[in-house]
């Protein structure tokens, strides 16, 4: 079965301030509610969120010149990652339709893996 | 009530409510801001995190990250006056703080120069986790009203050198009757609103007698109060979520459970040496929750009892609910004649139940065309979808 990875990004990076406690938890209820979805279907998802606030190092070039923190918008910065097992991109696209962060000024990139051998 | 589950549904907030009174205690109430935006970012944090996996112990995982936040901002953002030792943070989130900090944050709360009002939206952000538009709308007023009580309590607050000592007896017992009519209101407007509040009101006045300087008694009575009035909330609406009248109530769907609870505090109110308006608010509660019907219901009784409270607490509510308590000991003529001689006050003139009070005995005494004018009046200024469902119900009829 073909593997795809879900590049997640934003998704409440941008207005943390604006959900109370209680719309925090309903919104991650949706993704436990995807995530055990997609187990339940077989997808074998394996999920890889990345630490809030996002911080991090950006290395460039020949230099290696490091630099603090990733530079993109907030509603363009990665927050995580997951892989999940798919018929095909077009079947891989239409799981990603039913990710709560849609829901919350966030994107999903989904891009196949390639497979070596 | 299903405490565990309710527990779970609850977790954000109430870790919410728990982390900022740690937070305040230990960096002082100037410091109110600083901790409601550590507490914000470790529940962020948590949603994020907790995407595909939540940890087997989730209160301790917000509660590290809290604690991190906590520790780091008093390392490096210099943003507090004075120094606060590592060590005070990690005692005032200690689970054995817990009960102490959320008791000495509902007696700085309660203080007396701010309005009954303030002191209840205060108790609702910070004891309850609520945010501005939730309070607003379990309130039915518009959160600009909201955000300026917050705002004027916030002020207060932060001008504290610290939060109340819940040992000192004298300031406490000073400040426990405002605390009390706080969760009174907050309990009324709860259960006026569809009962989603009447849970954290029991929940903190069972807190309230935690305190070991409080009176218990009158906090008993409160609490036994709120038990059988809250017990009776899962029968109070139809399939559609209109409101029914007590007469139509399946009383085997009032919660058990709760009952007994208020039982046990029952015990408890009567330990006191007087009376208290809270004694017989709760005796006539009482007095629905253990009657098998209504025909079967002492409403000789509930009558003497809301004679006591309105000669204790004068008001146009109690006149009116002691009018239909009349009206089932009496006759309808009787309760009648007490209702209509209510009817020159204007807060009643206003309130939407008063005017289906009155419909409803124009009904019973056989006089429908009167009954339908009653309910008209009442369904245009009913608040809540359960109180227009229940008007457009009777005028269908």
């Amino acid at each position: 079965m073909p593997t795809f990875m879900y590049v997640f990004r934003g998704g409440g990076y941008s207005t943390p301030g604006a959900l109370s406690p209680a719309e925090l938890q309903q919104h991650l209820a949706k993704w436990t509610a995807w995530t055990e979805e997609l187990l339940a279907a077989g997808k074998r998802p394996q999920g890889l969120p990345l630490e809030y606030p996002p911080t991090g190092r950006t290395v460039r070039g020949r230099e290696r010149i490091v630099t603090d923190g990733p530079y993109a918008e907030s509603k363009d910065l990665i927050s995580g990652t997951l892989t999940i097992e798919a018929a095909s991109l077009d079947e891989a696209a239409a799981l990603a339709r039913g990710c709560p962060i849609l829901e919350l000024d966030g994107s999903v990139e989904v891009r196949p893996v390639l497979v070596p051998g | 009530m299903d405490e565990a589950r309710e527990h779970v549904e609850d977790l954000f907030r109430r870790e919410s409510a728990r982390l900022v009174a740690a937070l305040v205690r230990a960096l002082g109430p100037a410091n109110l801001a600083l901790a409601e935006d550590v507490v914000h970012d470790a529940l962020v944090t948590a949603m994020h995190a907790w995407r595909h996996e939540v940890p087997r112990d989730p209160a301790a995982w917000i509660l590290q990250v809290a604690r991190r936040r906590a520790i780091d901002v008093l390392r490096r953002d210099r943003r507090l006056d004075d120094e606060v030792p590592e060590a005070s943070v990690d005692g005032a989130l200690s689970a054995e703080a817990d009960a102490e900090n959320q008791l000495s944050m509902m007696f700085a709360i309660c203080d007396d120069a701010l309005s009954p009002e303030t002191h209840v939206s205060l108790i609702l952000r910070l004891l309850c986790g609520f945010s501005t538009a939730e309070i607003a709308r379990a309130f039915l007023v518009d959160a600009g009203t909201i955000d300026r009580r917050l705002h004027r309590g916030r002020a207060r607050l932060q001008a504290l050198g610290a939060l109340a000592d819940v040992r000192d007896a004298v300031a406490v017992r000073a400040r426990q009757p405002s605390i009390e009519h706080a969760l009174y209101l907050l309990f009324n407007e709860g259960y006026d609103a569809g009962g989603a509040l009447c849970a954290d009101a029991l929940r903190l006045a069972e807190l309230l007698l935690g305190a070991s300087a409080v009176e218990p008694s009158t906090v008993h009575a409160l609490a036994a109060l709120f038990c059988f009035s809250a017990a009776r909330l899962p029968a109070r609406v139809d399939g559609d979520g209109a409101l029914l009248l007590l007469e139509e109530q399946d009383r085997r769907r009032w919660d058990g459970a709760l009952v007994e609870r208020g039982v046990a505090h029952l015990g408890g109110a009567a330990a006191g040496d007087h009376w208290t308006r809270w004694h017989l608010e709760a005796a006539i509660a009482f007095e629905h929750v253990r009657a098998p019907s209504l025909a079967e219901t002492r409403w000789t009784r509930i009558v003497e009892y809301y004679d006591a409270l309105l000669a204790h607490a004068p008001g146009p509510v109690i006149a009116m609910n002691r009018a239909l308590a009349v009206c089932e000991a009496r006759g309808v003529e009787e309760g009648r004649a007490a209702l209509d001689a209510l009817a020159n006050d204007a807060r009643l003139l206003r309130y939407s139940l008063f005017w289906a009070a009155r419909a409803d005995l124009e009904r019973r005494a056989g006089r429908p065309d009167d009954a339908r004018a009653l309910w008209e009046r009442a369904l245009s200024l009913a608040r809540t979808d359960a109180e227009r469902g229940a008007y457009q119900r009777r005028l269908r009829e």
